[in-house]
């Protein structure tokens, strides 16, 4: 029988939560194949899919590819842990003028016949179906892997494919993402899920000044992040009032600290509300001047029931890039749509900008009527 | 709703649409399939083509329909690629729909040249005199402008034509003036001409391209040889008879005077709230279409504030609004700044001096409200 074999990585490491963990990931896996019909087993330390329907193998298999917390997946036959089920099974294997190794795992202690011994035995079968078959333990052109578990079965397969690896996306617990419409904020959201944090969202846009585009552009973003993270929330707040606030009445080099500020006001606002218990930045150190270290610590500053997660803080533009690409997120990052960051832009914004003269020109706004305007504006778009 | 873009495109009128549809329900077949029913259809459409020729004021040549302007544009150009060292010569001004064939063709190999635009906005006639010769093949200009409204002088364009490029064919992208000014196409010999029916009330995917001499172009689809084998595909037959009907539904010389007076009014009404200059106009000789700057605030804004006040307006060639930048304006001079607060104001005769003059104000005030904010 066609199955699919996957694994797990780091549950390991977590103790007497596995059981926890473990039940996030099954519920996760079965979302992600929702819709699909299959079977699910557990066997220890493997779950195996059984019974699709073979013409959808590569679609479940790029649905598992995107699921935290599995470590790597492989397309496997299983037989009975019989030795002559397994013979049989190696007698189909085409290796004509091919060098192959034969890896046997053997977690049922009680199969009969230890793994070197078998190795060799499926080795000789190979060796005398295959014409022009060689061993080569160190390079081989084939692999053929035999797993024999603790269920009484044996999977055979001969390729393991890399699947997300992490922790499975909840484990951690839930936070919210600033999505901006640029490159980085998909990627932090992408990673930090994958640290077993799931994700609401949240956009800030200055429409008139932006454009509706824009704001689609980030929905559009965000149903490609939800390959990755599953459903969730995408709060999208008009940010036009505060930003014209400041400009009118803040020093202009300030207009981006104070803005950074009060979005972080916000955010705590309604992590609070929903239960959400950090917020997840696509901030990477020195990039522009809102992201100095002195810029990141007056942002900081409004802050203190929430962490924040910077994902991205000592990443090199071409990595997060090279995730966007992964995780399909750079083509619509790169359309030529104004963010909110870039409206009222000031030409010298302040690079090392204080905790004291942020708040002087706060001082000058009225922060707690603009925090709950854009509250009551706010809209919620459920992207699943 | 006041609708002030429609260089962009025009709502269809009502009795085009009751064409269309008796076109695409009763009088449904295929012009090529042979029967009687099918020959009357032919010779219907064949009045259009005299109909566009009649307004096109041409005697002689073809008309060839196409899935519009776009279409049309590419069959002139790519239908005039030619072996051997030819040159092929655009203005700065074109409609993308032009001036990427220019780009693709230079890709191929020709020798493209494009000449850029005098401060006036129009083609610079000085230096078309001095890039064309004997081995131009082909000159493209666009004739009235969709982003500023400026008419090409085609009488001049000919004339350099005839004493600086013997062997070139003309084609004059008419789109914003085709039913809109009056047409004189013969008179300055032009070789193609383009239109667009859904600029002037008719249906959207249907375009003409007039040809002086068949022989001289090469179709670039292929086909069941419809349009004499110069564009195969079944005829848009409910397509071309609705853009009938929109033609006749038109006066050009009323209209342009009505439209005239509706330009005129609302650029007073706009300067008299302008007290202290901020606005400006680029001067054109259409009135249908009109530039219009205001200065410190992005035009695009000032385009989204004003929807939300059901009144609409371009930022410039719908086709190209989502491109930063603006090739043509960038052309007549115009610094970075001053091009990003420009907005295209278009005009249409249906409307009236009082709902022009109300938009005027409107856009003033949307303007003065966000200049307040910006500045």
């Amino acid at each position: 029988m066609k199955v699919l074999l996957l694994r797990f990585g780091e549950l390991y490491l977590k103790g007497n939560n596995r059981k926890i963990f473990e039940g996030i990931l099954v519920k996760n896996i079965e979302e992600a194949l929702n819709g699909e019909n299959f079977i699910f087993k557990k066997t220890f330390g493997r779950y195996v899919i059984s019974n699709y329907e073979e013409n959808n193998e590569n679609i479940l298999v790029d649905k598992l590819m995107k699921v935290f917390g599995l470590y790597s997946l492989s397309r496997a036959v299983e037989v009975n842990a019989d030795i002559d089920e397994i013979k049989n099974e190696i007698n189909k294997i085409n290796c004509l003028n091919k060098s192959f190794k034969i890896f046997v795992k053997r977690a049922d202690k009680s199969f009969p016949i230890c793994s070197m011994e078998l190795a060799k035995l499926l080795g000789e079968v190979v060796l005398k179906n295959n014409e022009g078959s060689i061993v080569d333990l160190y390079n081989p052109e084939k692999e053929i892997y035999i797993d024999i578990r603790l269920n009484k079965k044996a999977y055979v397969f001969s390729e393991i494919i890399k699947c997300q690896g992490g922790l499975p996306l909840g484990s951690s617990g839930q936070g919210l993402l600033l999505l901006s419409g640029g490159i980085d904020s998909p990627v932090s959201g992408y990673l930090i899920g994958k640290r077993g944090l799931k994700i609401d969202a949240l956009h800030f846009h200055s429409y008139p000044y932006t454009s509706i585009e824009a704001k689609e552009k980030v929905v559009e973003l965000a149903k490609k992040l939800r390959s990755y993270v599953g459903k969730f929330k995408l709060y999208v707040v008009s940010f036009t009032k505060v930003q014209e606030a400041i400009h009118m009445n803040c020093s202009s080099e300030y207009m981006i600290t104070i803005m950074r500020r009060i979005m972080m006001r916000i955010a705590e606002k309604i992590c609070l509300k929903n239960g959400l218990g950090a917020i997840i930045t696509g901030e990477s150190l020195g990039q522009v001047a809102s992201q100095t270290m002195q810029s990141i610590m007056v942002t900081n500053n409004v802050l203190d029931k929430i962490p924040i997660f910077r994902p991205c803080i000592a990443m090199d533009k071409e990595d997060i890039i090279k995730i966007a690409e992964s995780i399909n997120t750079f083509k619509t990052s790169i359309l030529p749509y104004e963010d909110c960051c870039t409206v009222f832009l000031p030409k010298n914004p302040v690079i090392r900008p204080t905790i004291e003269k942020a708040k002087k020109e706060e001082s000058f706004l009225n922060i707690e009527i603009l925090i709950q305007e854009c509250l009551d504006s706010m809209e919620v778009i459920n992207i699943d | 709703m006041i609708y002030l873009d429609n260089a962009a495109t025009t709502q269809m009128f009502e009795s085009a649409v009751d064409v269309y549809k008796k076109y695409a329900c009763e009088k449904f077949f295929n012009p090529s399939a042979g029967y009687n029913k099918s020959l009357e259809i032919t010779h219907e459409i064949n009045d259009v083509r005299n109909l566009i020729k009649k307004i096109l004021n041409v005697k002689s040549g073809d008309v060839i329909f196409t899935g519009g302007a776009t279409e049309s544009n590419n069959l002139a150009i790519m239908g005039n690629k030619r072996n051997g060292k030819w040159e092929y010569v655009f203005s700065q001004g074109e409609h993308p729909s032009v001036y990427n064939c220019a780009k693709e063709l230079e890709l191929q190999g020709y020798k493209v040249i494009i000449v850029p635009l005098d401060k006036n906005g129009e083609i610079d006639y000085n230096i078309l005199k001095t890039v064309v010769n004997n081995r131009t093949r082909l000159i493209s200009v666009i004739h009235v402008s969709n982003e500023t409204g400026i008419i090409n002088d085609l009488n001049k364009i000919n004339e350099i034509r005839l004493n600086y490029a013997p062997n070139a064919l003309l084609h004059v992208d008419g789109v914003q003036a085709f039913s809109k000014i009056p047409l004189n196409i013969e008179k300055f010999n032009i070789d193609f001409y383009t239109l667009s029916a859904h600029k002037f009330h008719g249906p959207k995917g249907v375009g003409a391209l007039y040809v002086k001499n068949i022989e001289k172009l090469k179709n670039i689809i292929f086909g069941g040889g419809q349009e004499n084998g110069y564009r195969s595909g079944t005829e848009n037959v409910p397509g071309i008879m609705a853009l009938k009907n929109a033609i006749e539904n038109i006066d050009i010389e009323k209209n342009l005077e009505l439209v005239s007076r509706l330009n005129d009014a609302f650029k007073l009404e706009l300067k008299s709230f302008d007290l202290d200059n901020k606005i400006s106009f680029i001067k054109a000789q259409s009135p249908y279409i009109l530039s219009v700057s205001f200065k410190g605030v992005n035009g695009e804004t000032i385009m989204r504030a004003l929807q939300d006040k059901n009144i609409y307006v371009g930022t410039g060639s719908a086709c190209s609004s989502k491109k930063l930048g603006n090739r043509v304006l960038e052309s007549m001079g115009f610094d970075k700044n001053s091009i990003k607060s420009h907005i295209r104001v278009s005009f249409d005769y249906t409307q009236n001096i009082e709902e022009i003059k109300f938009a005027a104000k409107e856009i003033y005030f949307t303007y003065k409200d966000l200049w307040e904010k910006v500045k």
